[in-house]
């Protein structure tokens, strides 16, 4: 198995965040950032173990990967983890009827999940859908719950979209956790569940592992939480500020995913 | 899990206010001879919805008869413009002119205007004209109010953009929920937290409790807070907002009352009456 030495550390596993890292955000499902679909080939080619590690919830699985090979990147869906198989999950184990704000292009993947009666909230990035009237439907059945629990698809506050920053799912969990006094059970990144499900996919232990992302708190930070190192990429929604954040210092910033394959690479056992 | 909820408030309003607890007068103390100035709450104190509560109108009038004690009605709206407000309270048979009401969207205006700013106005429609004339252009700010038509996605957007950008950010209040006719619903405060949270920017919440606001409402009446009482049904916004600057909370049990309301803060009110028109008893007796 062929390793790196990278941020002091023997670096054999690659985890990838997608939209801001692999491509930029927009119509059709975007563009390929310049160099990313080759950077990815260069590490398969040289036997690192990738995967994708992704909050993408406003398309199901399977369309987020057919864009991105259209766009010419060489991906297997089952190597690509957004939380919403991961949230099916959860309910099917603990026995939980949902009510959905999410994504209608995304709610295939929910398909087969009862949601007759809800006992919990699923909040994920319902963009257009989140109005005061669908916000207020998910507050209510919160209130009537005994034991309330609230499900938060990623916890980010921002992104990209065609040229504009656009909130994000976490900012409306904050609204709804605000109103209720719940405390949001976030299924995606930053959570160390959502990021041990990927280490143990690929048998990987957190210091062999690093996770290259464009969210200084959500990958970065989440990442470095749970043992791995955390590189942070300069597209996607990076803003200048965000290498001087007061709480996260990244293992390594670089202009963009070939940068960092070209600074692995260089430094292979 | 209200009940949970509102405990956890309570705990940690009592824990930030501890330091205070002493300087502030005890519910034993005998209400004062020099009061000065009476703010009263609208909604559940003076009326619920269009009714006066039980002999609000007459003593209202005998209070008025005071020439010595000047009257302000504080309210936290974020949709009625004084105006609204004036109509209700005239229909429903009170004697009120229009600067004797002070709202959250008042304090919105003064600091408006105070600051120079150009808002990004998120308020309800009925409510533009408290900001007649407030230049919007180009805003330098962002002012938050309950809007349900301007709460959706592409409004949140643009108001996120300009706090990124170094807008600041205003909530009228900040209050979790209302009620309305079909249950529960989102009040201002679940917005503002999101806008909040995306960017890390605070807002200045301008309504009550906010001590600025009681301040604000007296400005002008030539008098301190010790020499004013607050008359409300909301324990926190009302009362202990109130009494932290000083003033002297009279709860009455009507509108949002429940039970056991004065044990949630520390110190308790100044005093517990049945409703309005007792507690403006109370106020006279003590002169």
């Amino acid at each position: 198995m062929p390793s790196s030495t990278f941020a002091g550390r023997n670096i054999k596993y690659v985890v990838l965040d997608i939209t801001g890292v692999l491509k930029e955000s927009g119509p059709g499902g975007g563009h390929a950032i310049s160099g990313s679909i080759d950077a990815i080939k260069r590490l398969y080619k040289n036997g690192f173990q990738v995967r994708f590690c992704t909050n993408e919830t406003v398309m199901t699985r399977h369309t987020l990967v057919q864009q991105l090979k259209n766009m010419g990147f060489v991906i297997d869906e089952i190597k690509v983890f957004p939380p919403i198989p991961a949230v099916c999950k959860v309910l099917s184990d603990r026995k939980l009827r949902p009510h959905l704000l999410v994504h209608p292009d995304s709610l295939q993947d929910f398909e087969g999940v009862d949601c007759s009666n809800p006992n919990c909230v699923v909040l994920g990035d319902a963009t257009e859908q989140f109005s005061y009237e669908n916000l207020n439907k998910a507050f209510q059945c919160l209130m009537q719950l005994e034991k309330p629990i609230l499900f938060s698809l990623g916890k980010g506050k921002y992104y990209q979209e065609k040229g504009n920053l656009v909130l994000d799912v976490g900012s409306y969990t904050a609204a709804l956790e605000y109103a209720t006094g719940v405390t949001a059970e976030i299924v995606g990144k930053p959570s160390p569940t959502f990021f041990g499900a990927v280490l143990q996919d690929m048998g990987a232990t957190a210091s062999e592992t690093v996770m290259v992302g464009d969210d200084i708190v959500s990958d970065v930070g989440g990442a470095q939480a749970c043992g791995m190192a955390g590189v942070l990429v300069r597209t996607g929604k990076f803003r200048p500020r965000d290498e001087n954040h007061p709480n996260v210092k990244p293992d390594a910033i670089v202009d963009n995913l070939a940068q960092f394959v070209d600074n692995l690479l260089a430094n292979m056992a | 899990m209200f009940h949970f909820i509102h405990r956890l408030q309570v705990l940690k309003s009592v824990c930030s206010r501890f330091v205070q607890v002493r300087s502030i007068g005890s519910r034993f103390e005998k209400m004062s001879g020099d009061i000065k100035a009476v703010l009263i709450d609208l909604s559940g104190t003076l009326h619920v919805e269009s009714d006066p509560t039980p002999g609000a109108v007459d003593a209202l009038k005998r209070l008025r008869q005071q020439k010595d004690i000047k009257v302000k009605f504080v309210t936290n709206t974020t949709k009625e413009s004084k105006a609204v407000l004036m109509r209700r309270l005239l229909k429903i048979g009170f004697d009120v002119s229009e600067e004797d009401v002070f709202t959250s969207l008042s304090a919105a205006r003064q600091l408006v205007d105070a600051q120079n700013l150009r808002p990004y106005l998120l308020v309800d429609e009925k409510a533009m004209e408290d900001f007649e004339g407030v230049p919007q252009e180009d805003p330098n700010s962002v002012v938050v109010g309950l809007a349900p038509d301007r709460m959706n996605y592409e409004d949140l957007n643009t108001a996120m953009r300009l706090l990124q950008s170094g807008a600041s950010l205003i909530a009228i209040h900040k209050a979790k929920y209302y009620r309305r006719s079909d249950g529960l619903a989102l009040g201002p405060g679940p917005f503002v937290c999101a806008l909040e949270f995306a960017t890390g920017v605070s807002a200045h919440v301008v309504g009550k409790p906010s001590e600025n606001f009681f301040l604000s409402a007296i400005a002008g009446l030539d008098c301190r807070p010790e020499e004013c009482v607050m008359i409300g049904d909301d324990v926190s916004d009302d009362i202990h907002g109130a009494q932290t600057i000083g003033m002297k909370g009279i709860l009455v049990k009507t509108g949002k009352y429940r039970d056991g309301d004065q044990d949630k803060i520390s110190p308790p009110p100044h005093r517990v009456c049945a409703d309005f028109a007792h507690a403006v008893e109370e106020v006279l007796s003590g002169l």
